[in-house]
This record gives structure tokens, C-alpha cells and sequence, in this order.
């Protein structure tokens, strides 16, 4: 499903964010990816997205070469693959209905399918009854289920969550998470960037660990990995 | 690009328009501007065009000749002349037609006057070839050809009007063209700043679509169309000062030049309209689409 091969990527201006960093994701896994601030896990990411281009290396999602795909094909890349963020990014000056309904518009999905799916999926993340109301009126949580709605909307086989309960109470953190599971249980791979060491144990998923760009441990069921470098966190 | 696409961006870029409000308005301004200078100049251009193949067609060369000639002779060089390829028309006036013409243009009324003239024609000969031109730049060459025939007393040009007219066409072609082009880099510049306004007020929303993977021209489409709708209310406020205006000013010039109201002729407003509003719309909407596109093609990079 995902493949990296040596993938390293160097900023403008020298950062080597990631180094040489090869793994295999693969149909219906749930993956956590950990490491220290910096360590080059968002600008995993944004490779995927191919938001930005690996200095070298090959990262194959669906057994596609993405960096040989055209770049008028980048757009279907990207609805393969479902993005939250840490900062939910939602339309401050639309509704709940409207946030979601907005993955389905701009993909050009007919009306009559969008008025059919976006409750399907409002339902599905526990916003029934919330459609008129905008995102301010909303604890983090509750938008952060929206925007999780909306990443689903175009039903992708992959969704990446960058930190999706960062700015979570450990109470909602918990919410999302769950839902994350159920959404993988459904058969959707998920990838979530986190820094939450509880819910890395608990869950005991499979945990890649990144350190200075580099893999520096990759564990089925694993652990949030601190012990080795830090005595805290 | 796509019915849907297309509706969708409609929809945003009018919305956009409105989001953008002072900016949205200053931008129609200029583009009202600039196709307004279309407009006069087009209509000038037009005009003077049309009055020159009128006049070209009225006037053009008389000739007259000498005194032992026939009638017979005249009807040959008529003929011939009628052959030529950039004469436009032959009329032959005989000297009693041009005495005729003249007694009445100058007479008028007062006939009386003319009884000492008795039955004797002081113009007897004036009998003459009105030779119009269907391309006046050939008129020279058709002189030369008259002046070689014995018959021809003297050749009447109309050189210097039509170089008068012709200047005068120049001119108001070269300066319509140095103010075009300075008032369409400035409607660029404005509408481009508008199109990067509406970029930045819309920015989060692109890295949205961009991520959630909308395609290109859903991206990029509404900024066109707001672009394009610009341009295309821009252009049609001169189309409309234009369909009010222009009546009217036909009517001033043409009073307060009575003396050339025979050369004063004006194309009506729907002939000129026939041509002018796909111009107006099509250069507001060209210029709006290209000040848009310039903004979009560097801050919209995917
Ligand atoms: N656009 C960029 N230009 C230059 N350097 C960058 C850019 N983006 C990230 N970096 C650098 O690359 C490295 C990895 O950044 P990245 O955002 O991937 O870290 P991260 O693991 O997501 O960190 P965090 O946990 O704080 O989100 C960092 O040193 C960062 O400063
Ligand atoms: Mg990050």
C-alpha cells in the first residue's frame, strides 16, 4: 500500500529532514509513526501528499511510482489519500455541512451523491444534528471530527492523521482515536503521527520510530520508544 | 473543463467578487477605462473610414477637355475608364447638365437673372468625366493615364483632401494605440493585484482543495472567472455610455460643421454596435482573463 525506498529529502538550504528511510505499510494496517520534534515525521507527509519531492529515494502508494506520476494526476494521488491535521484546518465561515460537503464539491461529485454522503459521514464521526453549526461552536474535538469526516469524504483507502489529537484533552484524544480504529477496522490504512506515549502503548499497534530522519526502530505492537534516548519525556 | 467545474467556479468567482469589494470595483473601472478608449477609437477610426469611401466615391477625379472634342470621343474614354479595375464609377456630365446644375445651385429662385444669358451656355466647355475611385491610393497612376490622352484639357484632383483625411486617420490610430497600451498594462497590474488579493483572502481554502485533491482548474477556475467577469462588466459600461451617447454626438458635430455636412456622414449606431460590443467584450474579458491568469500562474502553483 505505502513503500519507501531510500527516500531522503534535503531542504533548500541543507536540512536533511529525512535520510535514507525505507518501510512497507500495507493494506488495512494501523501505524503509528513517533519521534522527537524535528525528526522529519510531517515532512513524511508531505512526501506522500507529494506536496514536496524526495531528494532521492522511490515512495510507491498503491504500487505507483508517485514521483513519476504527471502532474495533473497529483489531484487523484491525493483523494487516495485522507489528510487530518493537528489544527483541524476548517472553514471558519462555513457550517459543519458545508466543511464536508467541500471535499465533495471540489472533487466534482454530483450534487445528489454529496446530499446523500455527507450525512452518512457526519453520522459516522458523532456530529448527527450539529450541520448548521460553525466550527467556533465546536470544542477541538468536535472539529476535529469534522475535518476527520471531511478526509473520509472521498472514501479513501489511506488516511494519514499528522498529530490529530494534539490539541486534545486526553478524554476527546481517546474519542478520536477510537474513531481511527473503527475507520481501520472498516479497512481504510491509517497512519497517525503522534507524540501521545498512553495512547501508543495502549493501542499496541505497530510504531515506527523516527530519529533524526533516520528509522530507528520500527515494532508490530510496539511501544512509544523513549527509553532508549530520553529517561523522560 | 467540466460542466461541474465550471458551475462551481462561477459561483466562487462571483463570490469572489464580492469579497473583494473596492478592489473588485477599482478593477472594472479600469477595464472601463481602457475599453472605453476602444470604443472612441473604434468609432473614430470607423467613421473616418467610412467617410473616406463615401467621399472617395462622390468626388474623385474630374475631368474636363479640350475644346474640339465630341461627345463621342468623351463616351470612349468613359468606356474605357469604366474597364479600370480601381475606378469606382464614370459619370459624364455634358456642359448643358453642368449649366443646368449650376444655375440652379447658385440661382435658385431668381431665374430672372439669368436672361441675359439667353440661350447661350457660358459653360459650353465644361462637359466633364466624374471619375470615383474605388481605391484612392491608385489615384495618381489614373492621372497620369488621363493627362496622356490627347483629349484631356485638365485633371481636377482631390489629392489634398484625402491626404488631410488620411493624416488625420494616422493619427488618431497612433495615439488610441500608445494609450491603449499604457492603459492595458495598468488594468493588468490592477486586476492581477485584485486576483492576488482574492488568492491571499482564499488561501487557506486552495491548501485545502489542494490536499483534499481538487484538480487544477477547480483551483484556478474561480479566479479566472472572477478575472473574465471583470472584464465583462468593465466593458460593457462604455457599450452602454456608448448606446446613449452616440446619437447625440453625431448630432452636435454634424450642426456644428453645417458647412461640411455633405462629407459629414456617420455610420448609424447599430452598424457600429454590430461590430463593437464582440470587441469591447472580447478585449474586457481577454484583458480580465490575462490579469488573472498572470497572478494565478504565480501564486497558484500546485
Ligand atoms: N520547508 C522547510 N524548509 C526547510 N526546512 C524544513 C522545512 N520544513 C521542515 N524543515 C526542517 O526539517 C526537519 C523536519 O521537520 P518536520 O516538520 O518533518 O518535523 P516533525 O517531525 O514533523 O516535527 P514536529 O513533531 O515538531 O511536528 C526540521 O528540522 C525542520 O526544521
Ligand atoms: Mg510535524
Amino acid at each position: 500500500m505505502i513503500r519507501l525506498e531510500n527516500v531522503t529529502k534535503e531542504y533548500p538550504g541543507g536540512v536533511k529532514a529525512l535520510d535514507q528511510v525505507s518501510f512497507k505499510i500495507n493494506k488495512g494496517e494501523f501505524v503509528f509513526i513517533v519521534g522527537d520534534s524535528g525528526s522529519g515525521k510531517t515532512t513524511l507527509f508531505k512526501l506522500l501528499l507529494r506536496e514536496i519531492e524526495a531528494s532521492s529515494g522511490a515512495i510507491y502508494i498503491e504500487d505507483v511510482d508517485i514521483a513519476r506520476i504527471h502532474k495533473s494526476k497529483v489531484p487523484k494521488l491525493r483523494r487516495s489519500l485522507g489528510v487530518v491535521f493537528q489544527d483541524f484546518r476548517l472553514l471558519k465561515d462555513r457550517t459543519v455541512y458545508e466543511n464536508v460537503a467541500f471535499a465533495l464539491e471540489v472533487t466534482e461529485t454530483p450534487k445528489s451523491v454529496i446530499r446523500k454522503t455527507v450525512p452518512a459521514l457526519l453520522n459516522m464521526v458523532g456530529l448527527k444534528g450539529y450541520e448548521k453549526k460553525k466550527p467556533n461552536q465546536l470544542s477541538g474535538g468536535e472539529q476535529q471530527r469534522v475535518a476527520l469526516a471531511r478526509a473520509l469524504a472521498n472514501n479513501p483507502p489511506i488516511l494519514l492523521a499528522d498529530e490529530p489529537t494534539g490539541n486534545l484533552d486526553p478524554q476527546r484524544s481517546w474519542a478520536i482515536i477510537n474513531l481511527l480504529k473503527d475507520i481501520n477496522l472498516r479497512g481504510t490504512t491509517v497512519v497517525v503521527i503522534t507524540h501521545d506515549r498512553e495512547i501508543v502503548n495502549t493501542m499496541k499497534k505497530r510504531v515506527i520510530t523516527i530519529q533524526n530522519g533516520r528509522i530507528a526502530r520500527d515494532d508490530t505492537r510496539g511501544e512509544y520508544w523513549h527509553e532508549l534516548t530520553h529517561s523522560t519525556i | 473543463m467540466s460542466l461541474r467545474t465550471l458551475l462551481y467556479s462561477f459561483s466562487q468567482g462571483i463570490q469572489n467578487l464580492f469579497k473583494n469589494g473596492w478592489m473588485s470595483v477599482v478593477s472594472v473601472m479600469t477595464i472601463a477605462v481602457n475599453v472605453f478608449v476602444i470604443v472612441v477609437f473604434y468609432t473614430v477610426v470607423t467613421n473616418i473610414g467610412f467617410m473616406m469611401t463615401e467621399f472617395e466615391k462622390n468626388i474623385g477625379v474630374a475631368v474636363f477637355f479640350q475644346d474640339d472634342t465630341t461627345e463621342a470621343q468623351i463616351l470612349e474614354l468613359k468606356a474605357m475608364m469604366e474597364k479600370r479595375s480601381e475606378v469606382y464609377r464614370v459619370e459624364y456630365i455634358s456642359a448643358e447638365a453642368a449649366w443646368e446644375s449650376f444655375k440652379d445651385k447658385y440661382f435658385g429662385q431668381r431665374q430672372e437673372l439669368l436672361a441675359g444669358f439667353g440661350e447661350d451656355n457660358p459653360l459650353a466647355k465644361s462637359a466633364s468625366l466624374q471619375i470615383s475611385l474605388a481605391d484612392i491610393s491608385k489615384q495618381g497612376t489614373l492621372v497620369q493615364v488621363l493627362k496622356s490622352e490627347p483629349i484631356v484639357r485638365y485633371v481636377r484632383e482631390t489629392r489634398d483632401v484625402t491626404y488631410v483625411v488620411e493624416a488625420l486617420n494616422k493619427l488618431v490610430t497612433y495615439v488610441s494605440i500608445g494609450l491603449l497600451i499604457i492603459l492595458i498594462l495598468l488594468a493588468l497590474f490592477l486586476i492581477s493585484n485584485t486576483i492576488r488579493l482574492a488568492v491571499t483572502l482564499r488561501n487557506e481554502e486552495i491548501s485545502i482543495m489542494r490536499y483534499i485533491g481538487a484538480r487544477n482548474m477547480m483551483i484556478r477556475g474561480p479566479f479566472l472567472v472572477e478575472g473574465i467577469l471583470i472584464g465583462l462588466i468593465g466593458a460593457s459600461i462604455p457599450l452602454v455610455l456608448f448606446y446613449y451617447t452616440y446619437p447625440e454626438v453625431v448630432l452636435q458635430i454634424q450642426k456644428s460643421y453645417a458647412i461640411l455636412s455633405d462629407y459629414l456622414i456617420f455610420l448609424s449606431r447599430e452598424r457600429i454596435l454590430q461590430i463593437l460590443i464582440p470587441i469591447a467584450l472580447g478585449s474586457g474579458a481577454g484583458i480580465g482573463y490575462m490579469g488573472s491568469r498572470i497572478t494565478v500562474g504565480k501564486y497558484l502553483k500546485v
